[in-house]
């Protein structure tokens, strides 16, 4: 007997659809944020690279794109898990989608900022 | 009187086994990691200060107290990932049988990882 | 080491008491006199005789398979009726299942759970009703340890639990009549399988080897492959995901 979920509305925000996307973000992480500590701070020199280092090195579009993707799937992956930890405090319905609301409009902030961030640095020099 | 345990269950895992202690220690190092990520987009701030203000920062960053601090970040990181990576992987129904091996090799890879992480750190 | 006013060697033990009306709850401290055997159902009996006449908690078959007296002893979930007091010196605490609304004492009130367990068709056939090889299908015994255990529900009461998913997975491995569908669509949402973490508490502490945090694994499974099969549809008919 093949039983399928029933379609909704909502199956883009499904339970599953989340719990697959945070568990695939952290896979992705894994990789990601690997790449990123050996890349900035196992092989700089002084732990950390220089100023016209950091420039330089962001100035490569993989690398640029490489922690663009990052910045984007670290900041969804902690704020869904944010959000997972508040849920399982048992909030009311109107607590949760303020709470959800809320992470949502850090989570484009952060993402914006971040982006502007690497856009500035990569821009100077 | 709903006897629930509430937070201070969540965070009392006394009494509790391994997979209560991966979860909470787990979660407290998500949380802590979500923290540094606000503290490391505000630090790389000062790349846009010039050279100057960043490369005293670098030379700040080289101390021992700074770099016990990223010791610290590299053990969250590693907690963090094998409590995740048990959590994808038995919450997709891989592994089921073979739940308290796939923590201890967890456990020995995270520790030798983070080991080496961290010798290479103050190197 | 505790003794008794007799000058008998005594087990400290502290119970849990909340009577209905009672804005707090409160802690009360017996020595029980120690026998070589004895149970914490032995212990509740003998301060009940002897000690506290108003004392409240449940029992009934005195042998781990009615589900009856399961209770938090030194923090873990057990059935009394099967757990040793320990030895004389011993300090034992005994307090009321978590996640459920504390009628006295040690009772907590079960309606919701049952009622949990009904919605889903209440699957879980116990012993060998229906086989007569020995091999058992189901032991459950619906004594709501794995629900008080669970991280989980222990936080937010609408979290289905480990018990009500298990049932769940057992109705969909063989439905018998029951509408699995239905039961597969409430797992599937906010507050059904998505909710566990895999502390694994509910397996831990389970007295009948049922393994709910098993079951919960499986499920999700299922449902991920069932979703993984609908986006393929959906794909395939040139549909919107």
């Amino acid at each position: 007997m093949q039983i399928q979920p029933r379609e909704t509305a909502r199956d883009h925000m499904s339970p599953a659809w989340l719990w697959t996307v945070q568990a695939g973000s952290g896979a992705l992480l894994l990789g990601l944020l690997t790449a990123h500590m050996i890349a900035q701070h196992y092989v700089a020199d002084e732990g950390l690279r220089s100023y016209a280092e950091v420039i330089a090195w962001l100035r490569n579009p993989v690398v640029f794109t490489t922690e663009l993707a990052f910045l984007v799937t670290v900041t969804w992956h902690a704020l869904a898990g944010l959000r997972g930890i508040v849920a399982d405090f048992g909030p009311s319905d109107r607590v949760e989608r303020l709470v959800t609301r809320g992470l949502v409009v850090l989570g484009a902030a952060t993402v914006g900022y971040g982006a502007w961030l690497l856009v500035t640095i990569a821009g100077n020099g | 009187m709903t006897g629930r345990r509430g937070v201070r269950g969540w965070l009392d895992p006394r009494g509790r086994h391994s997979g209560m202690w991966t979860l909470v220690a787990g979660r407290v190092a998500g949380i802590g990691l979500t923290c540094y990520l606000y503290a490391h987009l505000a630090v790389l701030s000062l790349l846009t200060r010039g050279p100057g203000t960043w490369d005293r920062f670098v030379a700040i960053a080289g101390h021992p107290a700074f770099l016990a601090l990223d010791a610290v970040l590299v053990a969250g990181l590693l907690v963090h990932a094998a409590h995740g990576v048990r959590v994808a992987l038995q919450g997709s129904g891989l592994l089921i049988g073979a739940r308290r091996s796939l923590m201890v090799a967890l456990a020995v890879v995270g520790v030798a990882v983070g080991l080496v992480a961290i010798v290479l750190l103050f190197n | 080491m505790n003794e008794t006013t007799d000058g008998e060697a005594a087990i400290r033990v502290t119970v849990y008491r909340r009577r209905a009306g009672d804005t707090d709850p409160h802690y009360d401290d017996f020595d029980v006199p120690y026998r070589p055997g004895m149970t914490v159902l032995d212990i509740l009996m003998s301060i009940r005789s002897h000690q506290d006449a108003e004392l409240t908690f449940r029992h009934s078959c005195l042998h781990a398979s009615c589900g009856t007296c399961g209770m938090r002893v030194n923090r873990r979930e057990r059935l009394a009726c099967v757990t040793p007091a320990g030895a004389p010196g011993d300090q034992v605490l005994i307090e009321p299942l978590a996640g459920a609304e504390v009628r006295s004492d040690l009772v907590v009130d079960m309606r919701p759970f049952y009622e949990s367990l009904d919605a889903v068709g209440r699957p879980l056939l116990r012993g060998d009703e229906h086989n007569h090889d020995g091999h058992r299908l189901e032991d459950c015994i619906e004594c709501s340890l794995c629900t008080s255990a669970c991280p989980v529900t222990a936080t937010d009461g609408r979290y289905a639990g480990p018990a009500v998913l298990a049932a769940t997975e057992r109705v969909l491995r063989e439905p018998r009549g029951h509408d699995a569908a239905a039961v597969l669509e409430r797992a599937d949402r906010e507050q059904g399988a998505w909710r566990c973490h895999l502390a694994l508490e509910c397996s831990q502490v389970c007295p009948a080897g049922v393994d709910p945090a098993g079951a919960i694994m499986r499920l999700r499974r299922d449902l991920l492959r069932r979703h993984l099969a609908l986006h393929v549809h959906r794909a395939r008919n040139g549909r919107r995901s």
